[in-house]
């Protein structure tokens, strides 16, 4: 298409008015209402000593699992949408200590990170580690907050005193509107524990002889001798318990990741998950009018010749 | 990253900068004439196209940076106000669920985990209470059961003590509580802060614990050295007796709360104690604090972050405005030559 000198004059002189608009639109046009969706998470790590094996990689480094899961849960902080709140809690023994009621993640950032970065085995209370008591804790004082959060618990799965399956505790009390995410952290392989005592001083790795191997109460109710030795005497040593976590988020729907590589899978999941809040926010249209208007000015300046042959 | 004194939202938008050649490289508003020659030279027309691809080039250059983002970062500022900081210690050991009644009335047996109204949960309410009364005031944590942890470290956001105290409500109370440590990471809490007015620690407990000699010296040394007013709300049990009575009874004084108390008052610093018996009492001693602990004090200002990129779109418009002119003035003057 050919165009005389004088209507390409013409048509630049529109295309010129047509971004001072756009520019006096961005300027001017009244931000509207967006709802984006948020979510209410209680955050639960598990700070039990299986926690201190070194079998999980972090930027290329072999770190411990606890602190795999203090870095996932900072990038899931730091991803979440302004308007969702986040709590904190601690599991150590059979309980899930709730050390912060769930808090807006953009205004209270500073606090959350810096808690976050606290919760670590030095808090723990006890040296046992029933995990499934503990989640059911969770959930009954998520419960009892308003709006109640859903749950993620970072954990390896590991129970301590061992669970018999027949004996596996029942959540009685009713999800009612609780759901929850495990996520997995810890190996593959069978590892020693390194063992603290209560004031947090190393003593070397958890022995076979320190542990008890088997459900107490089953072993009371009659199992047989040949079924009690055929079991593996290996609760000293600790890897991600797949199999427990599967069977555990099966009986309380809620779902299961397995050592998740980054926190868009996390963040996915929980978003199918959980429930989510329709947060109103102030949308400002300026950056569409100017993207516009850019694009009108290369048009105007575009120097076709170069593309003429 | 910073450019202009300003961060950047989206500073990959800056990648875009190199559009400002455009104008420099573009024809498209000259005219082909068969023999240069024949145009005569001309400063003022040169120094006028000039002047137009600057302006052009100003109006891409703003409308990137526009897109980029600009903002000034959320700044804290000093001023001064009226409060204090306070650091809350709330015990968490199991007597603490103990239904809280008041004097005279028969003392209930069975723990209220869950419901009625515990020790824990009324001193949660009260607390909650004296935070939202002083908004100038910045507030601590130290969790402690057999170790004391500085939960919340000073800090000014009120949702997140708030949050904190709602949470050391929740749950059953903890076997073992060792009072002195988290008395002492308390201290050394303000250790790590500069000294800005007035430093108060606040014990909530119901009971009391003999101190070893090792701590008590620890504890004196530090509540003095960082200048510290303690104040410690007692929520005593119903058979307790006045903590202040003096008693000629050797088993009354022996008892844990009174030797706390009087190890309270050699402290050197100023200390308070405040007998919870009944809900009033609890309400009327967090009155009293409130209206002690008014002095005036540096309190530091979150200034929010703020937009910048307004500034950019008025550059961007007015350049826009004047090439705009330019170029119907150009038009009109094409058109009458025309004609």
């Amino acid at each position: 298409m050919k165009i005389s000198y004088q209507q390409r004059i013409i048509a630049t002189a529109i295309g010129m008015l047509l971004v001072v608009v756009l520019m006096v639109l961005a300027l001017s046009f009244p931000r509207t209402d967006r709802t984006v969706k948020v979510m209410d998470l209680l955050f639960v790590l598990d700070i039990t000593q299986s926690m201190d094996v070194k079998d999980v990689e972090l930027d290329g480094e072999k770190v411990s699992r606890l602190a795999w899961a203090q870095a996932h849960a900072k990038d899931l902080l730091q991803t979440l949408p302004c308007g969702s709140h986040v709590g904190l809690a601690a599991f150590s023994e059979s309980r899930s200590l709730v050390l912060m009621n769930p808090v807006e993640v953009c205004s209270s950032y500073n606090d959350l990170s810096q808690m976050l970065a606290k919760i670590d085995g030095s808090i723990s209370w006890a040296l046992s580690s029933e995990l499934s008591k503990a989640v059911f804790g969770a959930i009954d004082q998520a419960k009892l907050m308003t709006p109640s959060p859903d749950i993620v618990f970072i954990t390896d799965g590991h129970e301590a005193p061992p669970l018999h399956e027949s004996l596996f505790p029942k959540y009685n009390r009713g999800l009612e509107d609780v759901s929850g995410v495990f996520v997995g952290v810890g190996g593959d392989e069978l590892l020693p524990i390194p063992k603290h005592d209560l004031e947090g001083n190393e003593d070397g790795f958890w022995e076979q002889n320190d542990v008890l191997h088997e459900d107490v109460y089953a072993s009371m109710s009659g199992e047989s001798e040949e079924v009690r030795a055929a079991r593996p005497r290996n609760q000293h040593l600790s890897s991600q318990k797949q199999t427990h976590l599967t069977s555990l988020a099966k009986r309380l729907s809620f779902d299961y990741l397995v050592s998740p590589d980054n926190v868009d899978t996390l963040l996915t999941t929980l978003e199918g998950k959980v429930k989510t809040r329709d947060q109103v926010i102030n949308y400002n249209w300026a950056p569409w009018f100017s993207a516009v208007a850019l694009l009108l000015l290369a048009l105007i300046y575009f120097p076709f010749r170069f593309f003429r042959h | 990253m910073t450019f202009f004194g300003l961060q950047w939202g989206a500073s990959a938008m800056m990648w875009l900068l190199p559009l400002m050649a455009l104008p420099w490289l573009s024809h498209s508003q000259s005219k082909v004439v068969a023999w240069s020659q024949f145009v005569p030279d001309d400063p003022l027309s040169d120094a006028t196209g000039f002047l137009l691809k600057l302006l052009a080039s100003i109006t891409i250059a703003s409308l990137i940076l526009a897109l980029a983002k600009p903002y000034v970062p959320e700044k804290a500022i000093e001023r001064v106000g009226n409060g204090a900081e306070v650091v809350i210690l709330v015990d968490r050991s199991r007597s603490m669920d103990d239904p809280f009644s008041s004097r005279g009335k028969a003392l209930a047996i069975n723990r209220t985990v869950g419901k009625g109204d515990s020790k824990r949960r009324i001193a949660k309410k009260y607390l909650l209470e004296f935070v939202d009364k002083r908004p100038d005031d910045r507030f601590g944590f130290v969790l402690f059961s057999n170790k004391a942890l500085d939960l919340l470290p000073l800090s000014y956001n009120k949702n997140s003590i708030r949050q904190t105290i709602n949470a050391s409500a929740l749950g059953k109370g903890l076997s073992e509580t060792n009072i002195a440590k988290a008395m002492i990471t308390a201290a050394e809490m303000y250790g790590k802060e500069t000294y800005s007015g007035s430093r108060t620690v606040l014990l909530v407990s119901d009971g009391g614990q003999e101190f070893s000699a090792e701590n008590k010296q620890l504890i004196t040394e530090l509540y003095k050295r960082e200048n510290l007013t303690l104040y410690w709300l007692y929520m005593r049990s119903t058979t307790g007796l006045r903590i202040d009575e003096e008693s000629t009874d050797d088993s009354w004084a022996k008892t844990p709360e009174k030797k706390l108390h009087k190890f309270f008052k050699s402290l050197g610093v100023p200390y308070h104690v405040f007998e919870i018996e009944s809900v009033k009492s609890f309400s009327e001693a967090i009155d009293t604090i409130d209206q002690q602990q008014k002095q005036p004090l540096i309190v530091e200002e979150i200034i929010p972050r703020e937009d910048k990129s307004s500034p950019f779109f008025w550059m961007a418009m007015i350049t826009m405005l004047l090439l705009a002119m330019a170029q119907f003035y150009t038009a009109w003057g094409v058109k009458k030559a025309h004609e």
